[in-house]
């Protein structure tokens, strides 16, 4: 355990340090912002409540911002260890595997929560500028779904993007290789739900489209089947990687 | 302290290590020579755990790195080829790092960390950033990293590739220091380096452990014959066939020198065949100016023990 905090805190420093971090958390927030005031107009244009509700956390901005943001912020994780060769270093001290893949992953997902953060400010803003009489709005049960929703598919990307890190030591393939297999699979499945006309696609599509899982989410509709998916293949994912790492090569 | 059994390795394309024994004993300290893709950093690797074998095993400290590949490597300390770091870290975070991942309690992990700067004359720069230090203070730096835990064996891979002259002798200095309470094991493919600091040598060469014996005993096995030198003022020709007549020796080199010297290198059977030499130039009339035993230096063992087996290093 102690092992495993020192490579937490290791990792969080070196993400903090590295200054991809800061150019993504602009690039990130500036969207977001972009995103809010969006929903801000659409409100002020006699818009839903509840289709306003959804831009906050899967407006399609975000949906296709994330498959981009998380190879950045994952790439880094295990390329640059084979890179510099403290890989091998790493793995000659008492450091199990699984410990080594845990740490990174839970660095990782921590720095992609702070990206997160703004929508507290935002949700804050909301609830000043709309008391309307009898109607709580941001609602809060939608508000927290959202925020597992969050959590659950960002845990999900940057899995994919730490085995493909896994994989190589090269950054950029490790980038680029992640954000083909996300973005491809989001679009993808969201093209299933939405476009297809075979209504058997369309239900396929529904069930495994990140887009489809993130609108729920937002509307406060907490699905268990949704939760178990993710979770699965996130495990499924760190499971690949800790073999992609024993595997060794150097 | 390391017992290596018929260690065998095989990459896809090549075998890297082919069924190697060797033993090294407490307190020893070893140099593991061999010519640059001979197999002597994947056998570190493997002694480290890095590496799985294909067949064999090995034993460190009395425990089985396949098996108990956890107990073997709290008691290495194992600096690797290119002593790897992180560049943005600072030298104190760094070694604090390392310390609690090699499981140095907390109550001791502050004076550990101090000594093995001290040690490694890191005191001055531990609020330093790692990727701004020279060469061979990163060395260091991987150095008092391989020492934190106070391991019973330290394996180094190349400690000195890489770093200039005075670093170089630093570096020796300070493994010597090091070996009064470690045992080591270092790979070079210096021969110089191994002269310098080792008491006994491995050398390996494409993948086979060639031999293995201190360094006065390597020179004595291969050199039970001698070169003499010898300067002499005569004719050329005629010099080189008397002693040539001469049962047992054989001019293998000669130069007449522009100051009208005669020089001879003379393969002998024993150097003392000195002896006879003078007796040939008293006869001859020749006047001698030089007559000695030439020293063999590592090097030419090294390229003997190569040679010898049909490979040039």
């Amino acid at each position: 355990m102690n092992v495993f905090f020192s490579l937490f805190k290791k990792e969080l420093r070196t993400c903090f340090l590295s200054p991809i971090a800061y150019v993504v958390m602009f690039f990130f927030w500036a969207l977001t912002g972009g995103n809010f005031v969006w929903l801000l107009s659409q409100l002020a244009h006699g818009e839903s409540l509840t289709v306003a509700a959804q831009l906050m956390f899967s407006g399609p901005l975000l949906t296709f911002a994330l498959p981009v943001v998380i190879p950045l912020i994952t790439m880094r994780l295990f390329a640059e260890e084979r890179k510099l060769g403290t890989l091998e270093s790493l793995l000659t001290t008492s450091v199990r595997v699984p410990e080594l893949v845990l740490s990174k992953f839970a660095g990782a997902l921590v720095f992609y929560m702070v990206l997160w953060l703004p929508i507290l400010v935002y949700a804050y803003i909301q609830s000043r500028l709309c008391p309307a009489e009898g109607i709580a709005f941001p609602d809060a049960g939608a508000l927290r779904a959202g925020g597992l929703g969050v959590v659950l598919v960002g845990g999900l990307y940057v899995s994919v993007g730490l085995f493909m890190s896994s994989l190589t030591s090269n950054q950029i393939v490790a980038a680029i290789s992640g954000f083909a297999l996300l973005f491809g699979s989001t679009l993808g499945m969201a093209i299933m739900a939405y476009s297809s006309t075979t209504s058997s696609i369309r239900i396929v599509g529904q069930y495994l489209s990140s887009f489809a899982h993130m609108m729920d989410f937002s509307r406060g509709i907490v699905d268990s089947r949704t939760i178990v998916l993710y979770l699965s293949y996130t495990a499924l994912f760190l499971f690949t990687s800790v073999k992609a790492v024993e595997a060794r090569r150097p | 302290m390391i017992k290596v059994s018929e260690v065998t390795k095989k990459y896809p394309a090549r075998l890297a290590v082919d069924n190697i024994s060797f033993e090294v004993n407490r307190g020893e300290i070893v140099g593991f020579l061999g010519p640059n893709g001979a197999g002597k950093t994947t056998t570190m690797r493997m002694l480290a755990g890095y590496f799985p074998m294909n067949s064999g095993s090995i034993e460190v400290a009395g425990f089985d790195v396949r098996k108990d590949a956890r107990e073997v490597r709290k008691r290495i300390g194992y600096l690797p080829e290119s002593c790897p770091l992180y560049p943005e870290m600072r030298v104190d975070e760094y070694l604090r790092f390392r310390a609690e991942l090699k499981g140095v309690k907390s109550s001791a992990r502050k004076a550990k960390i101090a000594e093995v700067k001290e040690q490694c004359g890191l005191t001055d720069v531990g609020k330093r950033i790692i990727g701004q230090l020279s060469k061979g203070y990163r060395q260091r730096v991987g150095l008092a990293d391989s020492l934190v835990h106070d391991p019973d064996l330290l394996i180094l891979d190349e400690p000195t590739v890489g770093l200039d002259p005075i670093q170089i002798r630093q570096v020796r200095e300070l493994i010597k220091q090091l070996a009064e309470r470690h045992t080591i094991l270092l790979s070079t493919h210096i021969l110089q380096e191994v002269e310098a600091i080792c008491e006994r040598i491995l050398i390996i060469n494409e993948g086979k452990i060639v031999a293995s014996d201190t360094e006065e005993n390597l020179h004595r096995k291969l050199h039970a014959c001698a070169v003499i030198e010898m300067e002499v003022a005569a004719e050329k020709a005629h010099a080189i066939g008397r002693v040539n007549a001469l049962p047992g020796l054989d001019v293998r080199n000669s130069n007449a020198l522009p100051d009208g010297w005669l020089r001879m290198e003379i393969e002998a059977d024993s150097p003392e065949m000195r002896v006879d030499l003078f007796n040939l130039a008293v006869t001859e009339g020749w006047v001698l100016r030089e007559l000695s035993e030439q020293e063999h230096s590592l090097e030419d063992t090294f390229v003997q023990i190569t040679r010898n087996l049909g490979v040039t290093p």
